[in-house]
């Protein structure tokens, strides 16, 4: 169970601590954590669970707080990461983003929604809904008014004897003038193409999201044209696992407002939209980089938001590199981004430029990894297609809206 | 070791010294405290956002808890919430203050608005201070009959609180006995799951000193019970289907279509949102299927796919602790993930850690089917940029090589390895290729050819260069210029820092003197003189002992320095099976992602003040000690001759069997482990009548059986029948023995039956265990 959780700034200084259980945990323990992070550097940032000498650390990272929780205890390790990861969400869902400033000048909030979703070391509740039923959200709404009437209570006017719903993950009964409901597949398309050119790697992560803003209690069923192409699905609770399971329907009573109705996976894609080819000729201490994009495979849709970009290796003294199309930045972290936009009609893009190698290699021993972004609205590249959307339960026709986007997630290009 | 004190942290202009301020707000807080004026709450409001604030960071506050006290009369609920947690925060540092809260917690803990009186109840519980637990009986024994079920929640965990603030007042107020009743008959879920892991904690600890409370403990684990959670699974928070699946995964069904029902009912727990309910479903299927071969493996079937979507769905830190679990269930049963290893196909912006657990994986999924693709796949990390990381890819493509698929094309790649003009990439292929010719002689041909051409001047790193030198001794009469090559290495003795390559060079020339005499000569009685010479005993010793063979008779020299030999067929592994088997039955835990059964780090006996930091800072570097020191060992025996029939080594006598003093075991697993063991031994004692004297007091023998690293788990009886439950561990190992005892005052005899990890072992802990009996009770 844990024991104690901290917030910490990105310098290190603890914003906040909570207690959670009788052994108390002296702060030193952040002291103690922030110098291995200096000293380790990156690597340790991202090691989410580290052993001190005294506690157990799990740590998460969101826009530069550190989530920080201690426990002396063996114990599920995902349990604790998944709790910080949702610890950090609701903050943010709450304070509408996260930096520092914003914790600061809502720390009370941060320990009144702590105080709910954990208690003695178990996570209770991390719910939005049944958490906004019990802890106001400060939203721009009451900051102005508590500027005009220098009124700044938070506290939800209803106070409910905790989760009043018979749904648990539904606030009780919300009232809309305009009932309407979103569902989004954002897809993220993951790829290696290694130095062969042959793609060896390429898969689908995709989610169903959600935006629902409908009155009283409805009943929705999605089904989709497709669902043999998916390998492996997850769901939010409110899904029915019959449904599914017999044919292969989305069953479901939606929370109110945003979220994450079920993420999927597509495997052994075969294509990807657009190709990337770099050629790499190293000798006499200079290696000659060129790079070509095109579309290999037309999803239909315009392609954009292109960039291509790659580490220069230590090596290297100097990059010359220019385009035909779009912008080539090197950047201080000695990364160069070549930044593309669409692929005009009339010609390929091309990359081409120079690397001065370190006096004393003649050629180039490591090869960059070129990582690429891109994006497409419209389509789901996966394939993956909705079939209808059912309402039940509703006073009158609702507002039904539907939307895809695919976008590259870890798409590498080996040279 | 102590943490360290906290460090200093340069003073801000917008942070307070402390004291001006601190007063500063006192006055102000006791102008409020009296006051009715309407808009008052906004004022204190603000005041008290101050004094949290300096108090998170790290101001002490302490001084104005009276005037908080005298503020808290207020009907605003974040009023109240932010003065619940300041007194929090200082009563138990100021106890006698503390005091002052009481009267208001308990006022409102009557309050007619649920949120409150929860939120009172759960601050009162959480004073945490000894002398004022009488206070908290009244309030928890309403508050867990409360018709709000946030009431009854943060009661149940209430009582836990007061169980660890005061045990004899929980257990005297017979709040156990309400949670039970509460956990089997609660309409609300949370509330029951909060009986259950109070309830656990509670009986937990109670139960070595109280055999109802362990009888109790057992009775979580019933039918009944289990399968009321079991049936109630779905109205629980994700957090708290946590907690019942890990009780679940405790259970041992009786019958085998038991275990189909329960799988069939958490089937869908595995498409579950949240990563920590999937996992914790994988341990109990795990766990279920323990003992029916085929089913675990198809369970290996069915859970692959979560794991393998949570693996790339989750953030980072959420894809470790997966990834290590994945890592376990990979290395378990390798051919079940052969057609997966894409999934492990490392990603360029991966941290090393997470590419180091992929490696392993791609190594241990290698088969007939798909070596090339993976072979041609960590060719290509050879050219990545963490040299590390690098490295390691080279070892793993060595390491698919011995296992035999297709070498054919791997020996072509390492020798490409050779030829990339790396010095680090040359050392690592070096010492794969002196592997695989020790294990696949016939490619010596093809190897040397490459080897030859490498310059030994290029070679820094020791173990590189010890096997090129043990290559050029070994194939010296194939290699045209090895005696000259060693030549210059022994002229160049006293720069080489290394005792290993030195070591190497003394055989390696001994070798090549027995090929080729007449060019090699010159070069042994250089390198003898030398290692004679040699400030390190290892080598010393080494020159002296070839020197006198030599000396003696040079056939029988040639016999044992460079026999023939047979190819290694299988090389030593480094992890025990026992301690992976161990990891296993910890799954879902922190075990997995340390790769160390529980004991070997939350015991502090099993680690040093330092190991973890420096580990987990090191830790490709530590592997790589770890991996290669087995190899290098067995290396230099080999070289030696050691290994060979010429003297077999003398069969070790039973070392006498030594426990360990500080052993640990939970009841779980002491719980899980008696069901599953056979029992090895079982015999029957007579008791000292001292010991039957001294049996009065049953708490004298569990001491004594401690004194001899036997330590009690559980025990109860009355006269004249006493039952103790006892556990011993090996010292060196983690072989686990444990003892059922019952001894019968009246007829003085003592039945004991012993389960042991290592059947082997037993009858030796059998004769420990009775001779430590036999001392109880003397003086």
């Amino acid at each position: 169970m844990l024991q104690c959780i901290f917030l910490l700034s990105d310098s290190g200084e603890v914003m906040l601590e909570k207690q959670l259980t009788g052994h108390r945990v002296d702060r030193s323990i952040c002291a103690w954590f922030w110098e291995q992070a200096i000293s380790q550097g990156d690597s340790f940032k991202l090691q989410p669970v580290i052993a001190s000498p005294t506690h157990y650390l799990f740590q998460v990272v969101r826009e530069g707080i550190t989530y920080l929780a201690c426990t002396q205890v063996e114990m599920p390790p995902l349990m604790a990461i998944e709790f910080l990861c949702r610890v950090a969400d609701v903050l943010s869902d709450y304070l509408g983003g996260l930096n520092e400033d914003v914790i600061k000048d809502n720390f009370i909030i941060v320990y009144e929604l702590l105080d709910e979703m954990i208690d003695n070391g178990f996570p209770l509740t991390t719910e939005p809904n049944i958490l906004r039923e019990m802890i106001a959200q400060p939203n721009i709404v009451s900051k102005v008014l508590s500027v005009v009437t220098g009124n700044s209570s938070n506290v939800s006017e209803t106070r409910p004897g905790a989760t009043a719903s018979c749904v648990p993950w539904r606030t009780t009964d919300p009232k809309y003038a305009n009932n309407e409901v979103y569902v989004d597949l954002v897809e993220e398309m993951d790829a290696t193409i290694n130095r062969d050119g042959v793609l060896v790697k390429c898969e689908i992560y995709g989610e169903v999201q959600v935006n629902s803003h409908l009155s009283g209690l409805p009943d929705l069923t999605l089904s989709f044209a497709n669902t043999s192409i998916l390998d492996d699905v997850r769901f939010h609770p409110c899904v029915r696992f019959r449904p599914w399971e017999s044919n292969q329907i989305l069953s479901f009573v939606p929370p109110d407002g945003q979220f994450k109705l079920m993420s999927y996976r597509v495997k052994k894609l075969k294509s990807t939209p657009i190709y990337v080819k770099p050629q790499l000729t190293s000798g006499g201490g200079t290696c000659r980089v060129d790079v070509l994009v095109g579309i290999r495979n037309d999803p239909g849709k315009t392609i954009d938001s292109i960039t291509v970009q790659f580490q220069l290796p230590h090596c290297i003294l100097s990059a010359d590199m220019t385009s035909n199309h779009g912008t080539v930045n090197i950047l201080a972290n000695k990364t160069c981004l070549w930044s593309i936009g669409r692929i005009p009609k009339d010609k390929a893009p091309s990359m081409s430029g120079t690397l001065v190698l370190e006096t004393g290699l003649e050629r180039l021993h490591v090869f960059p990894t070129f990582q690429v972004a891109f994006r497409v609205m419209g389509v789901a590249l996966s394939g993956l297609q909705i079939d209808k959307l059912d309402l039940k339960n509703l006073p009158n026709r609702p507002y039904k809206g539907f939307r895809a986007l695919t976008r590259a997630g870890e798409f590498e290009v080996r040279s | 070791m102590a943490p360290p004190a906290q460090s200093q942290r340069s003073p801000s202009p917008s942070q307070p010294s402390g004291k001006g301020e601190v007063s500063d707000l006192k006055s102000q807080l006791r102008q409020l405290a009296g006051s009715r004026a309407p808009g008052i709450d906004d004022s204190k409001r603000e005041l008290f956002k101050k004094v949290i604030s300096y108090m998170t960071v790290g101001i002490d506050v302490s001084s104005l808890f009276g005037e908080m006290v005298m503020c808290s009369a207020t009907s605003d609920i974040v009023l109240k919430k932010m003065c619940y947690l300041y007194v929090g925060n200082y009563a138990k540092v100021n106890p006698d203050l503390a005091l002052l809260t009481i009267n208001f917690l308990q006022r409102d803990c009557k309050d007619e608005d649920p949120m409150i009186r929860g939120l009172a109840l759960r601050s009162l519980c959480s004073l945490r201070v000894a002398n004022l637990v009488e206070y908290l009986v009244g309030p928890l024994g309403s508050g867990l009959k409360d018709n709000n079920n946030y009431v009854r929640t943060v009661a149940v965990m209430g009582v836990l609180k007061l169980y660890h603030i005061s045990a004899s007042t929980c257990v005297d107020a017979d709040f156990p006995a309400m949670l039970k009743h509460s956990m089997l008959n609660d309409s609300d879920a949370q509330v029951v799951a909060n009986c259950l892991s109070a309830l656990q904690e509670i009986w937990s600890s109670e139960a070595s000193s109280s055999e109802e409370a362990s009888r109790e403990r057992e009775a979580l684990l019933s039918k009944p019970v289990v399968y009321y959670f079991l049936n109630r699974i779905k109205e629980f928070s994700e957090w708290a289907q946590c907690l019942v699946l890990e009780l679940v995964g405790k259970y041992v069904p009786s019958e085998t279509s038991e275990i189909f029902d329960i799988m069939n009912l958490l089937e869908d727990r595995l498409q579950h949102a949240n990563g920590a309910v999937v996992l914790a479903t994988i341990k109990v299927f795990l766990q279920l299927t323990l003992s029916m071969t085929d089913v675990h493996q198809q369970v290996y079937e069915r859970i692959k796919a979560p794991l393998l979507t949570l693996v790339s769905s989750g953030s980072p830190e959420q894809s470790y602790a997966v990834l290590s679990h994945l890592h376990l269930l990979v290395m378990r049963a390798p051919f079940i993930f052969s057609s997966d290893y894409k999934h492990f196909y490392c990603q360029y912006n991966e941290p090393s850690y997470v590419k180091k657990l992929k490696l392993e994986m791609l190594t241990a999924v290698a088969n007939e089917s798909n070596t090339y693709e993976i072979v041609t796949e960590l060719c290509e990390y050879a050219a990545n940029v963490d040299i590390p990381i690098a490295r390691e890819s080279i070892r793993a493509v060595g390491k698919i090589a011995l296992q035999q698929y297709d070498v054919n094309a791997i020996v072509d790649r390492l020798l490409q390895f050779l030829e990339m003009e790396k010095d680090y990439v040359t050392a690592e292929a070096l010492v794969l290729v002196k592997d695989l010719l020790r294990k696949y002689p016939q490619w010596s041909q093809d190897c040397i050819a490459v080897v030859g051409n490498i310059s030994s001047k290029n070679i820094q790193e020791p173990k590189a260069k010890a096997a090129l030198i043990w290559m050029l001794g070994e194939y010296s009469q194939d290699m045209h210029d090895a005696p000259y090559i060693l030549e210059s290495l022994i002229e160049n003795w006293e720069d080489e820092h290394s005792a290993e390559v030195r070591l190497h060079l003394l055989t390696a020339v001994m070798k090549c003197f027995f090929k080729r005499p007449p060019e090699t000569q010159k070069a042994l009685g250089a390198a003898l003189a030398a290692g004679l010479a040699d400030f390190h005993q290892d080598v010393h010793d080494r020159a002296l002992f070839y020197y006198r063979l030599l000396q003696y008779n040079v056939s029988v020299a040639q016999r044992v320095v460079d026999p023939p030999k047979q190819a290694v067929s299988v090389f030593a592994d480094t992890q025990s099976s026992e301690i992976k088997d161990r990891i296993f039955d910890e799954f879902n835990s922190l075990s997995v992602v340390y790769q160390k059964p529980s004991y070997m780090f939350t015991d502090k006996e099993h680690r040093g003040p330092f190991e973890f930091s420096d580990e987990l800072g090191h830790l490709s570097i530590g592997a790589e000690s770890t991996g290669h020191a087995s190899q290098s060992s067995l290396a230099i025996d080999d070289l030696l001759g050691l290994g060979l029939p010429v003297a077999p080594a003398p069969a070790p006598s039973p070392p006498l069997l030594k426990l360990n003093s500080k052993a640990v075991l939970d009841p779980g697993t002491f719980q899980q482990k008696w069901r599953q063991l056979p029992i090895s031994l079982s015999q029957e004692y007579s008791v000292s009548p001292r010991g039957v004297a001294a049996l009065t007091a049953p708490q004298a023998l569990l001491r004594h059986m401690q004194g001899h690293s036997i330590h009690c788990i559980a025990s109860g009886g009355q006269s004249p029948n006493y039952k103790f439950f006892f556990f011993a561990q090996k010292a060196e190992e983690s072989s686990t023995f444990l003892v059922e005892c019952i001894i019968n005052t009246s007829s003085a005899k003592a039945q004991i039956k012993i389960k042991a990890d290592d059947q082997s072992a037993s009858e030796a802990f059998s004769t420990l265990f009775q001779s430590a009996l036999s001392e109880f009770g003397l003086p």
